[in-house]
């Protein structure tokens, strides 16, 4: 065996606890990374194989070409195709079957009377298609629903909702339909597609409830003949459509429906838990550079010793890195295992918790092995080098020295070079917060401060250090100065064990200070913008749900309590090519529950083809009050709009307003998606509120809200995201705190002599335990107070930064009282990371401690 | 036990009794000290003299209870060390026992003033101020208060460590070869401290040596060789300590 290694092998040996610190760092980094992949791949997977099943008889769907996409929305709005094309399709040479899909949202209500999902997965109702190859549901118990009123839905929505065959409930289309459930289906053998649920309708009835005219539907489905392939299908029906309808293969619609579920969700979904991957890997490094570099200040003498003997400084190196591969190595294949089971966990734990994920077996591809193996054994080396180079360096004459702890301080150099850093960062980020607008320039700016702060931190953490530890030695005496000055005593290595928790803290904090931020933009814009009394809106999130029934804002009107009741609908159109979300209402009540800002012109009158928009839109499209629009709508018809208001608010109300007779005759499924109340003079608020709930109950029981509770509810997904960040950041500051545990055990090992000594004058081992672990506290106080300045400052600039590429205006706030909880966390967490340091450290013999070498 | 009868003049301050410490065990065992009974009378100077491996670090660290022994007793005053548990003998250390080590340590990171007042703000008392100052004016160091450890000499650190030693007005002092890593002028400074500290503030000294230069400045020495005690000195001379220690090298 080569010398360096087998010296390595004997080190690692002797060692081991040292490198538990190290070894977990790597393993928790490298765990998360491969369960992101893992999973990442698997639900890719599971939705792949979801959609292969649910187009699987289908070997060809006729539907029409254009789809008008709205900017932020990846999956576009498709005018229906005529029923009638049926008949045409199946005179088609080559055509087994045909049959219409005509699909809408319709959401059940359970036997307990709640809405069933619609937190996340569509809420689905359709025909029941009877061609048995082209649906993709099965019936399981009892039969197709043969008369109106009669629904089969699949198996896992009757179980989730306690509904049997032969129940009555009421489906939300959303106009609240009576119906009588005759059977339960099944998809692809289980209980239904993921989470989604369906309720399947005669065709009649599907027609009815799910479109605007009878005669429509959303696609039609085409079975080929035996021989006929995908391509022949589709090459064949193409000549046969009208203008303006396109045929593609079965396969490629369970494609596009795949991308759209990865470019909607899994995509971002993967990304988010990518970057924080990525931050715990960041931490990570520092703290496995610190194990290493502490490591090797201990052992100059035994290095020298080496050198002395004749290793060469190579040799020596080498024995260094060794054993980083080492720990690497094995640290990093015991990731690989745990992210393996991460993933499977998680897809354990998903359905559990309502998230809609399909099932199947994991993927686990090389490459979700080979990047994290990469990434960790990378991190790893690269965190060692500097510090197994400095090994190298180790002058023989250090043999006969007595080992000193590295208490150089901050050299001027990185003083310079971190001033100028921040300056740069500074001025990056101002400029493209400011000055002109840019989320790129923001952007690096906010990555430079995070390089300056970690530059700079052994020239800060003295001062920052003598600061917070002042009131230490005021409290706890004796034993606070000692702490105090053990976490002065090597800024360098404070700093850096400081800097793990300071990244965690600061993400911790940047999205603290941006959802605080952003909820705070969502108040601001119901306060400003609603001024009705009340808002009715169906709770709902994602694809599910089913709206508002349009008759409800009519019904409500009617009560005497109510002055005016608008339903707010909405609509898509192109305008001079781009894709525009259109609000369908009645403009003239919307003035009076709304405020709109300044306007010019009137919204009365809109008329069929009048049409009011804001001050922003009217700007980019350069129209003023008076002058005409192009409208192309999705069944491709174009229609000239005459421009008959400019406001000046556009949240809520959106920046298209037409009335419900100009959108009428290109509607689809008609829904509303909110409706705003004001009441008569002199009726109180509770009065009004139980008069609105009392008829929403006859419409599916919508929630009607407060301007408060809107305000609030509007901001609800925002705490969730919240909490969600938290968890996956609570991984980084566990990789900070076993890097604080680690620092200070190794310190506590430098520090034996001075230890000892203590003890031997009379310190108790309730004073050395309470010594260590104040040290911790400092040195987590430091990482804290650092990540927070740096979170808040991110956050300023992540929403500054917001507010200048987008349309609405961001508010910024920092939420003091959350971000106390951040920095008491990170208190305790310092308190946390030294309490085993502190027992290992109380239980040093004094005599071994003193004695002389 | 004759401790009841003693008076206050002769009672001892420091005792050891049938002292015995083995370590390891079976084959292996070391018996370091083999039934040692010695008294440290209270206002002298003792120095504990013998060959490496004698025994006498070992007699020192039990007598100070910064070790336990075997078998026997070791007595601080009227305190049997045995019945102490770890807070106990830490507090019977801070309070009424004093070191200086061979290495000095005295705690980097402190001023000369904090490392002198160490074992006072441990005990979170304020101490005698007057006794301290006293105390840094006997040891020289006025004017190095506020330097650090490193910035010192061997002999001014170690003089701090006098300082230390003092600082909580202890029943007894051990110094354990406080002279070794000092040259000799330096050695002789911190000598001629503890001798006058002996005698002018009426403290107890026990001190571990192998320099009959330095055992002379104490008022007895007490021989030790292979764990047991073999010979006392009163009113030691260098030459008269250097006589002694070459029969050790003499199998007898």
């Amino acid at each position: 065996m080569n010398a360096a290694v087998r010296l390595s092998v004997s080190s690692l040996r002797a060692h081991r606890r040292r490198f538990a610190g190290t070894f977990l760092a790597v393993f928790l980094g490298v765990a998360f990374l491969a369960g992101t992949l893992v999973m990442g791949d698997t639900l890719r997977a599971g939705f792949d194989s979801m959609f292969g099943k649910a187009a699987g008889g289908t070997d060809a769907v006729v539907r029409s070409a254009d789809a008008i996409t709205t900017p932020g929305e990846s999956q576009g709005v498709r005018q229906p195709v005529a029923t009638g094309l049926v008949r045409t399709v199946e005179k088609v040479p080559g055509v087994a079957a045909a049959a219409p899909n005509i699909q809408g949202a319709g959401q059940l209500v359970g036997a307990n009377g709640d809405p069933i999902g619609g937190q996340g997965p569509p809420t689905l109702a359709g025909n029941w298609i009877t061609d048995p190859q082209l649906n993709p549901y099965r019936l399981a118990e009892g039969r197709a629903p043969r008369k109106s009123g009669e629904v089969v839905v699949n198996r896992g929505t009757a179980e989730k909702g306690g509904l049997k065959i032969g129940d009555t409930t009421t489906l939300r289309t959303p106009d609240p339909v009576r119906v009588t459930i005759v059977g339960l289906a099944t998809f692809a053998g289980e209980d239904g597609m993921a989470q989604v649920t369906f309720t399947g309708m005669t065709a009649a009835d599907a027609e009815k409830y799910l479109t605007a005219r009878p005669g429509e539907a959303a696609s039609i489905q085409v079975r080929a003949g035996p021989g006929v392939s995908q391509r022949e299908l589709v090459d064949r029906l193409s000549p046969a459509l009208p203008q303006g309808v396109e045929a593609i293969t079965g396969q490629e619609s369970a494609e596009e429906n795949n991308e759209m579920i990865s470019s909607q969700f899994l995509d971002i979904f993967t990304l988010f838990l990518l970057v924080f991957s990525g931050v715990a890997l960041l931490v990570a490094t520092f703290s496995i550079h610190n194990t290493f570099a502490i490591v090797v200040a201990q052992r100059t003498r035994e290095n020298a010793l080496l050198r002395a003997l004749g290793a060469s400084r190579r040799q020596v190196t080498a024995t260094t890195l060794v054993e980083a591969t080492a720990v690497a190595v094995t640290a990093s294949l015991a990731g690989l295992a745990g992210g393996i089971g991460i993933a499977a966990g998680l897809q354990a734990l998903f359905p559990a918790i309502g998230f809609p994920f399909p099932e199947g077996d994991l993927v686990v591809k090389g490459l979700s092995l080979a990047l994290p193996l990469a990434v960790g054994i990378v991190v790893c080396l690269g965190s060692a080098l500097l510090p197994a180079v400095r090994a190298g360096r180790t002058a023989p004459l250090a043999a006969l020295r007595e080992t000193a702890v590295d208490t150089s301080g901050a050299s001027r150099l990185r003083a310079v070079t971190g001033t100028g850093l921040i300056a740069l960062a500074l001025a990056l980020t101002l400029a493209g917060v400011l000055v002109s607008p840019s989320v790129w320039l923001a952007g690096s700016g906010a990555a430079l401060a995070l390089v300056a702060f970690v530059v700079l931190g052994p020239v800060a953490s003295t001062t920052a250090v003598r600061i917070l530890g002042s009131p230490l030695t005021r409290l706890r005496g004796v034993t606070g100065a000692l702490a105090r000055q053990g976490a002065l005593r090597s800024p360098k290595r404070t700093a850096a064990t400081a800097s793990a928790l300071m990244i965690g803290v600061a993400v911790v904090s940047l999205f603290t200070v941006f959802g605080a931020s952003l909820k705070a933009t969502m108040d601001q814009t119901v306060s400003r913008s609603f001024a009705g009394d009340v808002a009715v809106s169906a709770p709902s999130f994602g694809a599910g749900g089913s709206g508002l029934s349009p008759r409800l804002a009519g019904a409500v009107q009617e009560l005497p309590e109510v002055n005016t009741a608008v339903g707010l609908g909405r609509g898509v159109a192109e305008v001079d090519g781009e894709g525009r979300a259109l609000t369908v209402t009645d403009p003239a009540a919307l003035e009076r529950t709304f405020d709109l800002g300044r306007v010019d012109g009137s919204l009365r009158g809109l008329g069929t083809d009048g049409l009011a928009i804001t001050e922003k839109e009217a700007a980019r499209q350069h129209l003023t009050t008076g002058e005409k629009a192009q409208l192309t709508f999705t069944d491709g018809r174009k229609e000239t709009f005459t421009v008959r208001a400019v406001y000046g608010q556009s949240e809520l109300a959106g920046d298209y307003v037409i009335t419900r007779a100009a959108w009428a005759p290109h509607r689809t499924q008609d829904s509303d998606t909110l409706v705003a109340v004001t009441f008569k003079d002199g009726v109180s608020p509770d009065a009004g509120k139980t008069a609105v709930e009392k008829t929403a109950a006859r419409y599916g029981n919508p929630e009607v809200q407060t301007r408060d509770e809107y305000a609030q509810s509007s901001a609800g997904g925002i705490d969730m995201m919240l909490t969600l960040v938290y968890a996956l950041l609570a991984l980084a500051v566990v990789i900070a705190l076993l890097g604080i545990a680690n620092t200070l055990t190794l310190a506590i090992h430098e520090r034996t002599r001075e230890l000892g000594l203590l003890r031997a004058v009379g310190q108790t081992r309730s004073q050395l335990r309470a010594m260590v672990r104040w040290e911790s506290v400092l040195v987590a106080a430091f990482g804290t107070a650092g990540g927070l300045s740096l979170g808040a400052f991110l956050g300023w600039v992540l929403v500054r930064a917001s507010d200048g590429s987008s349309d609405s205006d961001f508010a910024f706030a920092v939420p003091p009282a959350q971000l106390a909880v951040v920095a008491l966390v990170g208190l305790a967490a310092g308190a946390l990371a030294g309490l085993r340091p502190a027992r290992r450290a109380a239980r040093l013999d004094v005599l071994r401690a003193i004695a002389t070498e | 036990m004759t401790t009841t009868t003693a008076t206050t003049a002769t009672r001892p301050a420091a005792r050891v009794v049938d002292a015995v410490k083995v370590y390891g065990g079976g084959d292996t065992a070391v018996r370091a000290l083999d039934g040692v009974t010695v008294s440290f009378p209270a206002g002298r100077f003792t120095a504990i003299m013998g060959p490496s491996g004698s025994g006498k670090s070992t007699l020192m660290h039990c007598a100070a209870g910064l070790d336990t022994l075997t078998s026997g007793t070791a007595r601080i005053g009227d305190t049997d060390l045995g019945g102490l548990d770890d807070r106990r003998l830490t507090l019977l250390r801070r309070d009424r026992v004093g070191f200086v080590f061979q290495a000095y340590n005295l705690v980097p990171t402190l001023t000369v003033a904090e490392n002198i007042r160490l074992p006072l703000d441990l005990a979170g008392g304020r101490g005698d101020q007057e006794w301290i100052d006293a105390l840094i004016d006997v040891v020289g160091l006025r004017d190095r208060l506020h330097h650090r450890p490193a910035e010192l000499s061997g002999g001014q650190q170690q003089r701090v460590a006098v300082a230390r030693a003092f600082a909580g007005r202890p029943d007894v002092v051990f110094a354990d070869e406080p002279t070794g890593n000092l040259d000799s002028r330096s050695g002789e400074e911190v000598l001629g401290l503890l001798g006058r500290a002996v005698r002018r503030t009426r403290r107890t000294v026990v001190m571990v040596t192998h320099d009959p230069v330095a055992a002379a400045h104490a008022d007895e020495v007490v021989f030790l060789a292979d764990g047991r005690l073999v010979d006392r000195m009163e009113s030691p001379t260098a030459d008269r300590v250097l006589d002694r220690m070459k029969a050790f090298e003499v199998p007898s």
